[in-house]
């Protein structure tokens, strides 16, 4: 994966997020094989007789976790960092990414979504052992063959070895939620749209993100709590006019 | 050292447990405290100033930790490993236990309203379920001494669900958020009033305890000691009297008696060893959380107690509680992109909205017989796993859509009194037992009309205030779809409900029980009813009022 390597390594990245990278690194050297589900994601055979009209839902068998979970008494000083093997192959892992990227890209001084470890919050997700994460967990397996499946019918390439413009010739059919789409992009839009979602929360979770969305909370306060800002209760004002409250603004009982 | 010698045995570090240990020490009377869970200190377990980036899942939850990572709550939730509960076949109930010192207190909401007349007295107002065995004039100054000790901030409302607290009690609460004021004024032109919360946060030191400092939820527990847990206040202010011993690991497995049916202490199992051994004491208070006291009775059965421990009214087990719990939240279109600020206040509700129909309940124009109030969920929350927003296509139109709808949705929590019913109780399992090879709880449950007919109410209630701030709210779903289960939003109380009578309650208003005048119970398992305004306060106060009136029982050689 051309696009993870250590100069991406914000100084603003907690340390978690740097073993996570630096775990990565690792592991894609040396498990360049690993296998995230029980059968290789072989395009050809999961899309017999499939055509573009049909659609071709990957329907293979994906294996859940099974795994004890952190527990019920963890330490929550210290959180782990790697409470369960994380289970995404290079490939997936390289699909991820490029999702990543595309989805929050970098901008400027502001870390994008690979950047801020997206993939690997992405897989530790899809690893976990609990019946959310499992969930997803065959959502977004089936997403990641989807896409080498779509990549492979019309272009016979894995989704990887594409162009970007081929990347977001795909990309572009699931994206824009089923309303719009054929039905046979209904499961991979919806599919999309969870791991959108999912690497949306990862990227907005970070300390860049957070900062970014506007979080301004989590920092010791002395003496009272200050309240809203002038400029916060301008905007209320405005939003009670709009609605025709102002007459009915609070004002504060029994003090 | 001189040997340890306890007078009494007080079964639970929770809110009642710690608050008996505490009156009885103060007073000089040496306590031994068991804790079925493990040690626990919140000065160095507490992850505060923790985000949620740094903790699996992006610290959200799962079967291990259900209220998230960072939740305070050890070795428990809506599951104990190796101690089961089970429920009949028509049933689901959900039970939320700790096994920690400090029991549910180091992870509660902290709200706390205190019952009013209105409350103590629903049967002779309107026919259904049980009178309290006392006046809100009786307790009234326990609750003052209560919320005094505990530190409770908000303001007296003048209300008529509100009774006013005394002068100097409550501490100033903490400034509204811009939700909050919204949804004050969208109530407000309803006809219905939203004022501050009242929340067991010290705004102001106390002892010890430091005042908040408005960061880090709660539920996280509270290193700094502003948010009222037993670990921080009560169990280390008992100990320092010199007169608390406190065993961990201990689970109660039943309560001795002799052959003549009176109380002797109580056979625990070592948790750590795995051994039984009997513990003796003149006097015996249960405080193991309304269902694990009424569990620990039902299996202390002997030939004078047939049918469990201080059961002869057989009202042991029933009569169980919870309270109502349904939600409607959307976003609010005047909220989107509003100006940033931090808003977290003291993490949890600065206002709120009580119950507004009392009137209208005597006036016999709503189908239902008891109140609710509503908690709002809003506000510039720490980011999480999840992300709001109608998210369409790539990069920049994507943050976008985040930013704009961060901090614009509004949720009301709906929270209800519920009646209780014949098919609401508790029992023993007769085939189940736990790891320690105790018979474990069987729960049955069944909603009445009382409660659907309530949480309908609300859920449209709830409509009309977010139509009102120019939301668009689609259909509602039915009360029977919207209805938490049983249990869900613990505060199960009743199993050992109080009353004027033995023949229809387990105990007097002492929490004595009327079979055995030494065993106590002081959890919510005494609660006659089940107020909408949550049990912890109540429960609080009664052990203080009951082990002062214990304290001057064994004073005067009474017991």
């Amino acid at each position: 994966m051309q696009n993870t390597n250590s100069t991406t390594m914000m100084p603003a990245m907690s340390r978690r997020q740097s073993l996570k990278l630096f775990g990565l690194m690792v592991a894609g050297a040396a498990l360049p094989g690993l296998a995230a589900c029980t059968s290789s994601t072989s395009a050809e055979s999961a899309i017999a007789g499939s055509t573009a009209q049909t659609g071709h839902w990957p329907t293979i068998e994906i294996k859940p976790i099974v795994l004890e979970g952190y527990g019920k008494d963890p330490n929550l000083i210290i959180p782990p960092t790697s409470p369960w093997p994380k289970t995404l192959t290079e490939t997936q892992l390289n699909i991820v990414g490029r999702l990543s990227e595309i989805l929050v890209p970098k901008d400027n001084e502001q870390p994008g979504a690979l950047e801020i470890g997206a993939p690997h919050v992405v897989d530790e997700w899809v690893s976990a052992p609990y019946s959310g994460q499992q969930h997803d967990r065959d959502t977004i397996l089936r997403l990641l063959i989807w896409l080498d499946e779509e990549a492979q019918l019309h272009h016979d390439m894995s989704f990887m070895g594409l162009e970007k413009a081929a990347q977001m010739a795909i990309l572009d059919r699931i994206a824009y939620g089923t309303d719009e789409a054929p039905v046979e992009y209904h499961q991979p839009a919806q599919a999309f749209d969870r791991l959108r979602k999912l690497i949306l929360a990862a990227y907005f979770c970070s300390a860049p993100g957070s900062r970014e969305i506007g979080y301004m909370g989590n920092v010791a306060i002395a003496g009272d709590y200050p309240g809203p800002t002038d400029e916060a209760m301008a905007h209320l004002d405005e939003a009670l006019a709009s609605l025709g409250l102002t007459d009915y603004a609070y004002s504060p009982i029994g003090e | 050292m001189a040997k340890f010698e306890h007078e009494v045995l007080v079964v639970g570090s929770g809110a009642g447990g710690a608050m008996a240990a505490y009156e009885l020490t103060k007073a000089g009377i040496k306590v031994l405290l068991l804790e079925a869970g493990r040690d626990y200190d919140p000065k160095t377990e507490t992850p505060m100033f923790k985000r949620n980036a740094d903790a699996p899942l992006m610290a959200s939850g799962n079967a291990d930790k259900n209220f998230g990572y960072y939740d305070a709550t050890v070795d428990g939730g809506w599951s104990v490993p190796d101690e089961p509960y089970t429920t009949d076949d028509e049933s689901e109930f959900l039970w939320w236990r700790a096994r920690m010192l400090g029991g549910r207190t180091n992870h509660w909401g902290r709200y706390s309203l205190r019952f009013s007349e209105h409350d103590f007295k629903g049967k002779s107002r309107d026919g259904l379920g049980a009178d309290w065995p006392f006046e809100y004039s009786d307790i009234a100054p326990w609750y003052d001494k209560t919320e005094q000790l505990v530190g409770v901030c908000g303001t007296n409302t003048g209300l008529d669900d509100m009774p006013d607290s005394a002068p100097g009690v409550l501490q100033p609460p903490p400034k509204p958020r811009v939700p909050e004021l919204l949804v004050a004024a969208a109530a407000n032109k309803l006809g219905i009033k939203a004022v501050p919360m009242h929340r067991a946060v010290l705004t102001r030191p106390k002892d010890e305890r430091a005042a908040c400092f408005y960061a880090t939820p709660c539920g996280h527990g509270c290193s700094i000691g502003a948010a009222f847990q037993t670990t921080t206040s009560l169990l280390p202010m008992a100990q320092k009297t010199g007169n608390l011993k406190v065993l961990t690991n201990a689970m109660v497995k039943h309560v001795d008696t002799d052959n003549t049916g009176k109380v002797t202490g109580v056979t625990i199992i070592d948790k750590t060893t795995s051994e039984a051994n009997a513990i003796s004491a003149r006097v015996v208070i249960l405080a193991a959380s309304a269902c694990e006291s009424a569990r620990i009775m039902l299996n202390s059965s002997s030939e004078h107690h047939p049918n469990g421990l201080a059961n002869s009214s057989g009202q042991l087990g029933r009569n169980l509680m919870d309270s109502t719990g349904a939600g409607l939240g959307a976003t609010i279109p005047a909220l989107r992109n509003r100006p940033r600020y931090n808003e977290d206040g003291h993490t949890a509700n600065h206002l709120f909205i009580p119950w507004w129909g009392h009137k209208a309940q005597a006036n016999g124009e709503l189908d239902f017989p008891r109140g609710y109030h509503f908690e709002i969920g809003s506000g510039f929350r720490e980011p999480g796993a999840w992300v709001s927003g109608n998210f369409k296509g790539y990069g920049q139109d994507l943050k976008d859509e985040a930013k704009s709808n961060y901090g614009a949705s509004v949720y009301f929590a709906l929270r209800g009194e519920m009646l209780p019913n014949p098919h609401c109780y508790m029992d023993i399992d007769p085939e189940v037992t736990d790891k320690w090879g105790i018979p474990v709880a069987r729960f049955h449950w069944k909603w009445s009309e009382h409660e659907l007919n309530q949480v309908a109410h609300g859920l449209q209630t709830a409509k009309d205030i977010l139509e009102t701030m120019g939301a668009t709210v689609g259909e509602l779903p039915s009360p029977e779809q919207a209805i938490a289960k049983g249990g869900q939003i613990i505060h199960e109380v009743g199993t050992a409900r109080m009353g004027a009578s033995k023949e229809d309650s387990v105990t007097n208003q002492w929490g004595q029980t009327w079979d055995c005048p030494n065993l106590f119970v002081m959890d919510g398992g005494v609660f006659a009813s089940n107020p909408h305004k949550n049990c912890t306060l109540t429960i609080l106060t009664l052990a203080m009022r009951n082990a002062n009136w214990l304290t001057n029982q064994l004073k005067q050689g009474a017991l």
